[in-house]
């Protein structure tokens, strides 16, 4: 999966499932759009289905410190790097 | 320990006779029932041999932020919404709601039992995939404590929270501990209440029980009937309710609305069998509410009275009424009107007390066409009465023994 490819996914899942358009990329999302611990959970499950595995307890624990869009991105590509490995 | 006066300066209810206080007061003034067909739910409803429900089957327009609504089942929905238009109507200041000094008493009889169900299909339904996993928010919209903290949430409140979830006494016990609360300084306003959704799985509980009616699924409307020689069981209905109670200084000085005052409170246990009503035990919490607002039972002019119209609740309620307070106060059941609202039936009928007693009129029990002699040595109320409640007593009682009765008083 191309970064580009993850980068329009991951808006695609803000734009759906939390009503966030167009994040900008290095804004804190909980300060800026008030994206919760609620919403960092439900992301982990939309990532878990966007790359169709189930991520590992230690992998998801790697994704608590994430505060901005980029990261997120970050963070998909290095799991997808795992599947395929 | 100091006590302190409580008034309820705002109150909203959404409730299957009516949402706004003018729509309600009509239904009562008019004799309109809320009771329609049970819904079909593809799961329960066509096994279920009561096919009457208390049913809200009007739109509600939500005006929620999606950071707010994906806590919410449908009954944090009812809740929020209720909080909202009492909070609005009390006129307290925001920064007075986030103070710490403000506190929540809600609750529902489950969390959400639609949100539950959707759980139980994923545990169930035999899927294959491995994401279908129960969503991190469906603990909070089923959580029993639901309705109290997606409030809290909403508005920043900061203050205690309390969510009894004692069933057909939640919301009695949410104004009754409320009241406790501000009356013994520890808040100086407490926001009361409870909600419940609808829901067949407490149809089927109580259908199960045969304390369910079943005899007028062709006229719904005709059922519950408390008191009366036919009526053949409960109905159960849906709703939500909200009341602000505040201290009384604090609400004389910023010139809040008073609707009335809470003078007494009790809530007991019947120490024995979890579904039989107890005479002893119903007489027991009528007489300690007296005790605890220093009133002679004279003194109190209506009783709304918890008569879900079950053959032996009725009779052991109208023995218990009979035994505290005579002949004298008027008594109506106003579940006929609207059914069984479960957590919520305290709340509403202490709402429908307040405004009945605003507007200085006492509504009849529905469906009460004939009394059942075994019920008949109190004062029923037949037809409307044009007539003041000064003091009127709330009685609720619930499964596992739990009964209430919650005194308030005409503010004047």
């Amino acid at each position: 999966m191309t970064r580009e490819a993850i980068t329009l996914a991951i808006l695609e899942i803000f734009r759906r499932e939390f009503e966030i358009v167009d994040p900008e990329l290095d804004k804190d999302l909980r300060e800026t759009y008030g994206f919760d611990s609620v919403d960092a959970i439900e992301l982990l499950l939309e990532i878990e289905r966007l790359l169709n595995f189930e991520l590992t307890h230690d992998e998801k624990k790697l994704a608590m410190d994430i505060r901005t869009l980029r990261q997120i991105i970050d963070y998909v590509e290095l799991m997808a790097k795992r599947k395929d490995r | 320990m100091t006590e302190r006066r409580v008034v309820i300066t705002a109150c909203a209810s959404i409730t299957p006779i009516g949402h706004a206080r003018g729509e309600i007061v009509e239904s009562l003034r008019q004799g309109r029932s809320g009771v329609k067909p049970l819904r079909e739910d593809h799961l329960l409803s066509r096994y279920i041999h009561s096919q009457v429900f208390g049913s809200v089957d009007y739109p509600l327009a939500y005006d929620f932020k999606r950071t707010h609504r994906k806590t919410m089942g449908p009954v944090a929905y009812y809740a929020c919404q209720v909080a909202k238009e009492a909070l609005e109507q009390s006129g307290l200041a925001p920064e007075f709601v986030t103070s710490g000094r403000l506190g929540v008493a809600f609750g529902s009889t489950h969390g959400s039992p639609t949100v539950q169900r959707e759980i139980y299909k994923t545990f169930f339904g035999g899927s294959r995939s491995e994401f279908a996993a129960i969503g991190a928010v469906d603990y909070l919209k089923s959580m029993v404590h639901t309705t109290a903290v997606n409030i809290t949430r909403m508005f920043g409140i900061t203050g205690r929270v309390i969510a009894s979830g004692t069933a057909c006494t939640t919301s009695s016990q949410s104004i009754g501990y409320g009241y406790e609360t501000v009356k013994y300084g520890m808040q100086d306003a407490m926001l009361c209440g409870g909600a419940d959704e609808y829901d067949t799985t407490t149809v089927a509980v109580f259908d199960n029980l045969l304390a369910c009616s079943t005899a007028f699924n062709d006229r719904p409307h005709c059922t519950p009937r408390p008191f009366d020689i036919h009526r053949d069981g409960l109905v159960v209905g849906e709703g939500a309710g909200a009341v602000i109670l505040e201290e009384y200084e604090q609400a004389k000085r910023r010139g809040a609305p008073i609707l009335g005052e809470v003078i007494g409170f009790a809530c007991n246990n019947n120490g024995g069998d979890l579904i039989l009503p107890n005479l002893a035990g119903i007489r027991e919490t009528l007489r300690i509410a007296l005790r605890d607002a220093a009133l002679s039972a004279d003194r109190v002019d209506f009783i709304s009275a918890h008569a879900t119209g079950t053959k032996m609740g009725d009779i052991i309620e109208a023995q218990a009424i009979h035994a505290v307070y005579g002949e004298r106060p008027f008594v109506t059941g106003l579940k006929g009107y609207m059914g069984h609202t479960m957590g919520t039936c305290g709340v509403i009928e202490t709402i429908i007390t307040l405004y009945m007693m605003n507007e200085g009129f006492i509504a009849p029990t529905l469906n009460l066409e004939e009394p059942d002699e075994r019920c008949a040595m109190i004062r029923h109320t037949p037809a409307l009465e044009a007539r003041p409640i000064n003091v009127a007593a709330i009685q609720n009682f619930a499964f596992g023994g739990v009964n209430t009765s919650l005194l308030i008083k005409r503010f004047v």
